[in-house]
């Protein structure tokens, strides 16, 4: 007896929403923990849980879209829509760690000096690594523009070299990004400003490893030709997600590291 | 890579066959408009099932809807005097 003659996809029981929450929470706790006593065991077990969650998690998804065809018109619709909320609450996010940056920079407090960057702070050069890592994420959307085209066009051979780049540009970011970390003569205990730089731009850097591992997912999808020239919403909302880390990126540069320096 | 109609399966290929076809609207998901609507040539609802719940908008400016059940080989009038009749339409 046939019982379902609809579009909607009437998920299981999964059980990664709930240990994917507690891995996240074990991760936040484990980073607290690190900051404060060096000890990055439970870091390393929250981020080992939620690696093996997410492997999982995105495991399903691309068994239901992809091999068993649960993926109608409607229901990519709804993940559209999730993707725009997603975002728009991430934008939100990152202007809270903005309005903080500009609360302290506008009018600087007695304390720091009266002057921004505050007395004693060498900040980073804008125009050394900052306006580099400007030009990798900027060429970083160029190439994830020309695999979308490709796959758009059933040009897989495009598809891979455009998100292979893409890949390769993200990663090389994360590492200029830690470069400067390194050799940062401030920390995140060095009051308003260590703060509100490290939060920023330390926020927006795990949000590069995400999308950058958004995108290897899609490369990996995309090798086992899991998309096709008109469903590949899963590679679109890691562009997506892309786009929109790439644009704080520009915020950032513009305000934190040249307007701030 | 190939045809995204070949490489789409289950659920997903029915409705992009569907589309292919002609039919945009394969899960009879839009509104359909009322016709005459009298015994002899009643409202046809289209289902793949024994019943369907319709949702009669009676009067164009009306801020309800009346719902009712309707059941295969069993015609039935709305309250407005409608009638609706199923027919029965092979799944997608």
């Amino acid at each position: 007896m046939m019982n379902k003659n609809h579009p909607f996809h009437l998920v299981d029981v999964s059980p990664w929403p709930i240990m994917g929450s507690i891995s996240a929470l074990i991760t936040m706790s484990g980073i607290v923990k690190w900051f404060h006593s060096f000890n990055s065991t439970l870091l390393f077990i929250g981020l080992t849980s939620m690696s093996l969650i997410m492997f999982q998690w995105w495991r399903d998804i691309s068994r239901e879209s992809t091999f068993q065809g649960h993926h109608t018109f409607i229901v990519t619709m709804g993940l559209r829509w999730g993707m725009i909320l997603f975002i728009t609450s991430e934008v939100f996010f990152f202007i809270s760690f903005f309005w903080g940056f500009f609360h302290n920079s506008l009018a600087p407090a007695v304390d720091i000096g009266m002057t921004w960057p505050p007395k004693g702070i060498e900040t980073f050069n804008p125009i050394q690594i900052p306006l580099l890592n400007t030009l990798i994420l900027l060429t970083s959307g160029l190439t994830v523009t020309w695999a979308h085209h490709s796959l758009m066009e059933n040009n897989f051979k495009q598809a891979t070299h455009g998100l292979l780049l893409t890949v390769i540009l993200g990663f090389y970011f994360t590492l200029l990004q830690g470069y400067e970390y390194f050799e940062s003569s401030f920390s995140i205990a060095d009051a308003a400003y260590g703060s509100s730089f490290f939060m920023a731009t330390g926020f927006h850097g795990l949000h590069v490893i995400i999308g950058t591992t958004f995108l290897l997912v899609c490369l990996i999808r995309h090798l086992n030709n899991h998309f096709s020239q008109i469903h590949h919403f899963g590679f679109e909302a890691a562009a997506w997600y892309w786009h929109f880390v790439d644009v704080v990126w520009l915020f950032l540069y513009i305000s934190v590291y040249w307007w701030g320096s | 890579m190939g045809d995204p109609v070949e490489h789409a399966t289950g659920l997903e290929k029915r409705e992009l066959m569907a589309k292919v076809a002609g039919n945009e609207n394969p899960f009879d998901l839009k509104v359909i408009k009322r016709g005459p609507g009298t015994k002899d040539k009643p409202n046809e609802i289209p289902s793949a099932f024994d019943a369907r719940l319709v949702g009669c908008i009676c009067e164009e400016e009306s801020t309800s809807v009346n719902w009712m059940w309707l059941y295969k080989g069993q015609p039935r009038r709305c309250e407005c005097g409608h009638w609706f009749n199923l027919v029965h339409k092979a799944p997608v």
